[in-house]
């Protein structure tokens, strides 16, 4: 089954530029929102591989929707987008468990080879937390 | 006496000394500014490719920054020239203003009447009465062209209402909680807004113009539609706003008040809030226009939007109003007609228009059923179908664009336009991928249908049948329906295809799924009944087939990601931004055009201030008799035209016009002159057929060619100290700048090396900057590019390194040079580079005649 990538950003051009980047010649499905509150409902209905999410939101911060994914999906990878001169944030993102970040503007390449080493680490995880079981 | 002569002649030189070292900062600071600017302009051009994710925050940081350094390069200029060039504070000025105005997504409303006969518009007051009503008066009173009476309710009109009625904050709180993915919450949301807005009061000098226009047209049926500012210029939100018929002008302010009701439909809402529009935006104004008693009536495009290559006018006609035309509700009748003169129509596809819409006496329309001969015969003859083909060319001529237009036939043949906007044309790559029709993978469920938008995809089918069904449709549907629905909009960002059993190409909704590149396929008969929900096809819209299940060949077919980038809001912005800061117009300096009035790019400016900076700084530009000694030149063996300016201890004897290279004492300029040396190198002859080719470019901007190039100013120009050097040059596009200081104090010692332009093609210019990155990178430098510019730094090296650093960077230029046609591929680069590390500057294995001795 093609792998499930949810993105959220408040900039709805940014979400479709995203949509169509992570959707070409992937393989990958795509859904988008660019409303935050409602990520939550959305990762109920249907289990997402990785979250790509801007930090800066109006109605709820990228901070808090880490909070929010991880008490969902704590294996969940989630990969923030923040502008350029934010990295201080962007690091605390990433210490509140946030997989990894990328800066605004970034190359196609990128996010794309973000994503894949996502991918790669929830598959380790799983095998992860399989092993410990037996 | 001769003591005091001494002291003043010293003072004299102290002067000089202290007044050339103040103008030299100035000189450097605009050379930094200078710099900075060219690689915001690099890093946009950059980002454009395609290759990049930006942001507006993106956009507005780099536009600011653009701005302020070239504002400061345009003050340093007039420090170091006392104010010569006052005009380019106010041009600076002007671009930014302009440039800012790209980037505010609130457009001002102009402060005009409520209302404005059609008799007074003009193309020019889109902001104020919209694109729609502001071109049918371009339409009537500047191309004599046959419009209908009327007037329009302005964007000043609307402001006033919003204000009056405080609804403002209201719609603007309402708006921000309307989420599209849900819909049905942008539904609840889109109907209380509506609500509210057809409740509110009109304030009575609203009220008073509505109805004192309204005059003229008593007894006279009215149609009275949208024309929202913002709405048909590069976003068509086609059919997303009301037009309402055969109205009685008695109740104009509630019509009105419908209008700007419609800006808050569901689809609406959807339409902009996607396509990035802000809620302040698109003042919503309206045109209130005398019925035509349409006979006939349809839609054409100057050109196929589908096929431009085939060079035809596309003309769509029904009967009645043209309602049905522009919804698709019926199949029209097409003409295409050839654009060539003589206008020889190539189609006549005459279709069977059972039904037609019309006026009622008493007001609004109905649906009228044809008799059967009526019904098949078609709506226009050959002389009306070349008649409508010479103004749809007339139209697309005057503006400059094709055209999507709306007409009318009266009874008595007049045809009247309703409305000129631009028309969307596919890129030409995507209309060439269209297949041979007659290649089917397997046999296909359906075979026909007309493409409204092309491409190919697979999906599970969902039949729509009805309007409410919209919410029900799943991602990544192939949605059928009997007719098309602008509606449909709402999920255009993600379903597979649409077929629809009637409609048009030129229809409302085909042109929504165009913009959203959704394969559209339309006048498919029975698909309805031959397909049903949750079958699996793939629709091939290029070759009007659909297949059962998925047909992996024909979904490679997918439009190209790029494509997709380039026609996002942000991508455009970025395009409409460069398209006013980056070209260059003023190319020659020698050319009595090269003149502070003559830029119009920030780009212009920063080419107009560099040059005329090194006039200042070397007093190029004033006469030379009056200021003996200002600056020296260069006599040597090397084809340079240099200009040296000694700051101090830099020459043997300054204040000599010309100097040797022997007389020179500054120490970082003989380490570059010696590398200019290099025995390896030769200067002279057979060694590049085309100069102006690739990396050669990086050397000429050192060295002056010679006559073939003085028309694009190929001076040098050295500012020298006895250990300080700034080198500089500028040809054409290109320019490169040498920054360097040598001394004991390895603490102090850098070299910087700028590098930039070139009028080759963005990959070549990219692929020299990377050449010359790798060798700067090899040569132990700090190498940053961005686009085509490269910037080189290297700090705190000791005095010996430095200076044979230097040395190396004086033979990279000499070295560079040699390179003629060589760098046309990426394997040739990399031969080059090992060719640098191995000590062969003079590149044997380019030469053939060496290789064979």
């Amino acid at each position: 089954m093609a792998e499930q990538i949810l993105v959220v950003d408040d900039e709805p051009n940014m979400l479709r530029l995203l949509k169509t980047i992570l959707m070409d010649k992937t393989g990958y499905e795509v859904a988008t929102t660019n409303n935050p509150l409602e990520v939550s409902k959305m990762l109920q209905e249907k289990p997402y591989d990785v979250v790509v999410t801007d930090l800066k939101m109006p109605l709820v911060d990228g901070m808090d929707l880490i909070d929010i994914i991880k008490k969902i999906d704590s294996l969940l990878p989630i990969i923030i987008i923040t502008a350029y001169g934010t990295l201080e944030t962007a690091e605390e993102a990433v210490q509140k468990g946030a997989y990894d970040f990328i800066t605004k503007p970034f190359r196609k390449e990128t996010i794309l080879i973000t994503i894949k080493r996502a991918l790669e680490w929830k598959k380790m995880q799983k095998e992860l937390a399989a092993l410990k079981k037996q | 006496m001769v003591f005091r002569f001494l002291r003043r002649f010293l003072k004299e030189e102290v002067d000089e000394q202290t007044r050339l070292r103040i103008k030299f900062d100035h000189f450097r600071r605009l050379l930094e500014n200078n710099t900075q600017a060219l690689e915001i302009m690099a890093d946009m051009e950059e980002k454009l490719s395609g290759d990049f994710l930006f942001d507006t925050v993106y956009l507005q940081n780099q536009v600011e920054r653009l701005g302020d350094n070239v504002s400061r390069l345009v003050t340093e200029l007039n420090l170091l020239t006392e104010n010569r060039y006052p005009e380019l504070r106010s041009i600076c000025q002007a671009i930014q203003e302009d440039l800012g105005r790209e980037l505010i997504t609130t457009p001002a409303i102009p402060p005009t009447p409520f209302v404005l006969p059609l008799s007074a518009l003009t193309r020019e007051m889109a902001s104020s009465v919209g694109a729609k009503m502001a071109n049918l008066g371009e339409l009537g009173n500047r191309l004599h062209l046959r419009v209908p009476e009327g007037f329009a309710v302005t964007a000043s009109a609307y402001k006033r209402f919003l204000e009056a009625s405080d609804l403002e904050g209201e719609l603007a709180k309402r708006l921000a909680q309307a989420p599209i993915d849900d819909l049905e919450s942008l539904e609840a949301i889109s109907r209380e807004i509506q609500t509210l807005v057809r409740q509110a009061p009109l304030p009575p000098d609203l009220d008073a113009a509505l109805k004192e226009a309204g005059k003229a047209f008593e007894g006279r049926p009215l149609a009275v539609r949208s024309s929202a500012v913002g709405e048909d210029t590069e976003f068509s939100f086609a059919g997303q706003f009301a037009t309402l018929l055969n109205v009685d002008v008695g109740d104009l302010p509630t019509h009105y008040k419908e209008i700007v009701a419609s800006k808050f439909t569901s689809r609406a809402i959807f339409y902009w809030k996607y396509q990035h529009f802000s809620v302040e935006e698109l003042p919503m104004a309206a045109g209130c226009l005398a019925m035509v008693p349409a006979r006939a009536s349809g839609v054409m495009f100057s050109l196929d939007p589908h096929a431009p290559e085939s060079n035809t006018v596309l003309i769509s006609a029904v009967w009645g109003l043209g309602k049905y035309a522009v919804d698709g509700a019926i199949t029209p009748d097409l003409y295409r007609v050839s654009r060539e003169p003589g206008q020889e129509i190539t189609e006549q596809r005459v279709a069977e228009k059972p039904v037609a819409l019309v006026s009622r006496p008493e007001g609004g329309t109905e649906e009228v059923v044809l008799d059967p001969d009526k019904a098949r015969s078609p709506c226009l003859s050959p002389d009306q179908i070349q008649q409508l083909a010479a103004i749809a060319l007339k139209l697309e001529k005057h503006f400059g664009h094709p055209q999507d237009i709306e007409w009318a036939l009266d009874d008595s043949g007049a045809i009247f336009l309703l409305q000129s906007r631009p028309l969307r044309v596919s890129a030409p790559s995507f209309a060439a991928e269209e297949r041979e029709s007659t290649w089917e993978p397997v046999p296909p469920l359906l075979r026909f249908g007309i493409r409204a938008a092309g491409g190919a995809a697979a999906g599970r089918v969902f039949l729509y049948l009805r309007d409410e069904d919209v919410a029900n449709i799943p991602p990544g549907a192939v949605v059928v329906a009997r007719q098309p629905a602008a509606k449909l909009v709402l999920v255009m960002d993600r379903i597979a295809a649409i077929l629809t059993e009637v409609g048009s190409p030129t229809d409302h909704m085909s042109i929504l799924a165009r913009e959203f590149r959704v394969p559209t396929l339309v006048e498919v008969g029975g698909a309805t009944r031959v397909l049903h929900t949750g079958q699996v096809v793939t629709v091939d819209a290029d070759a009007a087939r659909v297949y059962p299940g998925l047909v992996p060949e024909l979904l490679e077919h997918r439009p190209r990601p790029d494509e997709d980038l380039r026609s996002n809001p942000i991508f455009q912005k970025l395009g409409r931004i460069l398209k006013k800061a980056t070209p260059l117009n003023l190319l020659d300096p020698e050319s009595p055009e090269f003149e502070a009035s003559r830029c119009r790019t920030f780009h212009d400016i920063t080419r107009f201030a560099h040059e005329k900076s090194m006039d200042a700084m070397f007093a190029l530009d004033v006469d030379q008799s009056l200021r003996p000694g200002a600056c020296s030149r260069l006599r040597t063996d090397l084809p340079l035209n240099l200009f040296i300016l000694n700051l101090g201890g830099g020459l043997k004897v300054p204040g000599q016009s010309w100097v040797t290279e022997d007389d020179i004492l500054s120490r970082p300029f003989r380490a570059l002159l010696r590398g200019f040396h290099h025995p390896q190198v030769t200067w002279a002859g057979q060694v590049a057929p085309d100069l102006r080719g690739f990396i050669s470019v990086f050397a000429n901007t050192m060295y002056d060619l010679g006559k073939s190039e003085k028309g694009l100013g190929g001076k040098s120009f050295a500012v020298i100290t006895d250990n300080y050097l700034n080198f500089n040059s500028r040809l054409g596009y290109h320019f490169a700048i040498l920054d360097a200081y040598i001394s004991e104090e390895k603490n102090d010692n850098y070299i910087s090396f700028q590098f930039k332009g070139g009028a080759a093609g963005v990959e070549r210019r990219e692929r020299r900057a990377r050449l010359l990155s790798e060798i700067l990178d090899y040569l132990g430098f700090k190498v940053q590019v961005t686009g085509d510019m490269v910037r080189a730094r290297m700090v705190k090296y000791s005095l010996l390194e430095t200076e044979q650093t230097l040395e190396l960077v004086g033979l990279l230029s000499a070295f560079a040079r040699q390179l003629d046609l060589a760098l046309s591929s990426e394997a040739v680069m990399a031969r080059c580079f090992q060719a640098f590390k191995d000590e062969d500057y003079n590149l044997s294995f380019l030469r053939p005649e060496q290789r064979a001795t």
